[in-house]
């Protein structure tokens, strides 16, 4: 799992901060150590020494966000890599090796909105492309004529949002399909006829609270499923109650209890999956 | 102290080497997996004399591969450490630009230990790269075929691995251009999807490469699939991916027809007709043997709303503009008579508690309901005076109370 160190970076760091807790670690450290896993081009890898990729350029551009220390960072060169990334069709590739998907769009536009530098792809082209991956179901896959899944749609539709473009989403409609999402046990699933998982308590929640249709799901039955998912002795927490827990669920529980104002957690942006107080610390503190 | 550490680098290097060999003596393996080294026993009981590779760490037969759990950890450290190493005086040689440097034995050490390595861990996406830097150089048909083969072989013992698939589709994007077996190649990665699908259930990076296929067939390939995928998803009614990959093959003979009859008139619409109704029919039927499966009214919602939209007009609806209009011009109200006959019929719970019988009964109300949504306002307010949306709501908090606050928007 070392490949994805970033990543792993993000959730814990994410999810120590919506607890109040991030001081817990030494931020240059953590610093220093993002920095030497950026490429010359401008983006960053998973871990030194790794090929660098969009899915870990964002994660240290959150980061670095999280602490404060954007300015370490020369935003151009970051924002020359993603930008390079974008297609004629207005889709993005994840790296040079040209895998297309609207997860990739999502991570470049959310990149280059919290660097201030959204100007430098065609953002029109870039929405029009996600448009095109929308479902009759109401929900969008990885391209034109993919199937519907749920961690896709809080891509796209936080991809719309951050642009401005949520005039495109048929909300009644995809509201209806992610509130389906919620099974017997009160968790939710991320497509249909599959087991609950708490990772998607974030992605259809956060999907939900931006299009606006969050209160049609039954929000105490999905606080006790994820709670019911935390071990009690160790602290963290899994996909479902009773299996082993680790760190990208942790954060996503974390992330969806945020979401559903559980007391103690600090509040999380739906788009930028960032807290709150550091999105208007990017946005609004010039 | 720093003895003892040598000699199990030593060790893990011994290890790595045997690995190696076992790879590059036998191209043709495609299947590999993890055990515990009680299963050897086992193993090595059955196979007689027949093995051609057998100690306490591999084991190797009829093109199987098998690795030692107890060696796992060890083996993926000096792989990575090799790797690592011989991709970085790659590159280093390769920006020099030294017509000195030993290219093909550099090359050689990368695809040799990205192999070793990604057969330990699927998702090192570096590894992947490595390999596409070096054969996107040579161009050649058979390496590219070879980048199929170990992606295969990744996939055996990691059937979601997402670089797996990502690598896949990198070398059909390579080769397609200049390959004139690519519809076969086309028909052997569906092949290979429907295969992987068969053990590793409702998995989306498969069904999602699959439908990435579609667009790469001939229509008489999509019209192939249809039939094929057909079968199989009347035996995972379950899978909701199959009934999407359903979805795009009847999209695609549409777009086709619709390009077609610009130009032209032709019969191809009774075509589409005759394979909506056949799609109809048959989910029909599976929804009455099969009680209580979300998938099958989803994909009931995809067949009946794009139906209506199709082959029905007056419906002032402007979403479906894209949608090239049929002659064929059927009568909504018999079409939805016959939709409500079905959800009616469904929605009867026994005095029992069979949940599936629940949950037919949800499925069936809230299809109904949902059609009503889509479809024009005044064609759906009709269609809701009809059911009696009063009956549908006490059904639904009857069989689902906990739910109530969603059953009165959606009926509102």
């Amino acid at each position: 799992m070392e490949h994805l160190r970033m990543n792993g970076a993000y959730w814990g760091l994410t999810a120590l901060d919506l607890l109040g807790k991030i001081d817990a670690l030494d931020s240059n450290e953590v610093i220093e150590w993002i920095m030497k896993c950026q490429h010359e081009s401008g983006g960053f890898a998973g871990n030194i020494g790794h090929d660098p990729h969009m899915l870990y350029t964002l994660s240290a551009v959150q980061v670095l966000a999280l602490f404060d220390k954007l300015n370490v960072l020369d935003a151009d060169k970051v924002a020359n890599y993603v930008s390079g990334l974008q297609n004629d069709d207005g889709s993005f590739t994840g790296d040079e090796w040209g895998e297309v998907d609207t997860r990739f769009s999502y991570l470049a536009i959310c990149c280059l909105s919290i660097l201030h530098r959204l100007d430098k792809i065609n953002v029109e082209k870039a929405v029009n492309y996600i448009v095109s991956c929308k479902n009759v179901d109401g929900g969008f896959g990885c391209t034109p004529g993919g199937e519907s899944h749920a961690g896709q749609i809080f891509c796209c539709v936080g991809a719309l949002a951050v642009t401005g473009s949520l005039h495109h989403v048929d909300k009644d409609l995809l509201g209806w399909w992610l509130c389906e999402r919620q099974v017997k046990s009160g968790g939710l699933n991320g497509r249909p006829e599959k087991l609950p998982d708490v990772c998607y308590s974030w992605w259809v929640l956060s999907s939900l609270i931006m299009i606006d249709r969050v209160h049609w799901i039954n929000k105490d039955k999905l606080v006790k499923f994820i709670l019911n998912c935390q071990d009690t002795e160790n602290g963290g927490i899994s996909d479902r109650p009773e299996d082993a827990v680790d760190v990208f669920h942790t954060y996503f529980g974390v992330a969806g209890l945020s979401l559903l104002e559980y007391p103690g957690v600090k509040a999380i942006d739906p788009a930028y999956a960032l807290p709150v107080d550091v999105v208007n610390r990017i946005f609004f503190q010039k | 102290m720093r003895e003892e550490s040598m000699t199990s680098k030593g060790n893990s290097l011994k290890l790595l080497n045997e690995f190696e060999l076992i790879l590059e003596s036998d191209p043709l393996i495609d299947e590999l997996g993890f055990i515990h080294p009680s299963q050897f026993v086992t193993l090595n009981k059955e196979a007689a004399s027949s093995l051609e590779h057998e100690d306490a760490n591999f084991w190797s037969r009829d093109h199987k591969l098998a690795i030692s759990t107890d060696v796992l950890l060890p083996l993926y450290k000096v792989a990575k450490d090799a790797f690592l190493y011989a991709i970085s005086q790659y590159k280093r040689h390769e920006n020099r630009l030294d017509a000195s440097w030993d290219e093909s034995n550099l090359e050689s050490e990368v695809m040799k230990h990205s192999k070793a390595l990604l057969l330990l861990s699927c998702d090192f996406g570096t590894a992947w790269n490595s390999r596409k830097l070096i054969v996107s150089k040579k161009q050649h048909m058979l390496i590219f075929l070879e980048e199929l083969l170990l992606s295969a072989l990744v996939l055996s013992y990691s059937p979601k691995s997402e670089q797996a698939w990502c690598h896949r589709r990198w070398a059909i994007k390579m080769i397609s251009g200049k390959c004139s077996t690519l519809q076969d190649i086309v028909g052997k990665e569906s092949e290979l999807v429907e295969k992987i699908a068969e053990r590793s259930k409702m998995n989306y990076r498969a069904w999602n490469h699959r439908c990435w296929l579609v667009s790469y067939m001939t229509r008489e390939q999509v019209l192939h699939e249809l039939k094929k995928s057909r079968n199989w998803a009347g035996l995972h009614v379950a899978d909701n991916s199959c009934f999407h990959y359903r979805t795009r093959l009847m999209l695609r003979v549409r777009e086709e027809c619709c390009h077609k009859l610009e130009d032209e008139t032709s019969d191809g619409n009774d075509e589409i007709y005759q394979i909506w109704q056949e799609e109809l029919d048959w989910n029909e039927a599976l929804i009455k043997r099969y009680v209580g499966r979300e998938a099958l009214w989803l994909h009931r919602r995809f067949l009946s709303l794009s139906w209506i939209r199709h082959f029905t007009t007056n419906l002032g609806d402007t979403s479906n503009h894209r949608v090239c209009k049929s002659s064929i011009n059927a009568d909504i109200g018999i079409f939805m008579d016959n939709e409500s006959r079905l959800a009616n019929s469904c929605s009867m719970v026994p005095d029992n508690d069979f949940e599936d019988f629940q949950a037919q009964a949800i499925y069936s109300a809230t299809y109904i309901l949902w059609l009503a949504k889509q479809i024009s306002d005044s064609q759906g307010i009709e269609l809701l005076e009809k059911l009696n949306v009063g009956s549908l709501k006490t059904m639904l908090n009857m069989a689902c109370p906990e739910r109530s606050s969603l059953w009165d928007i959606l009926n509102g």
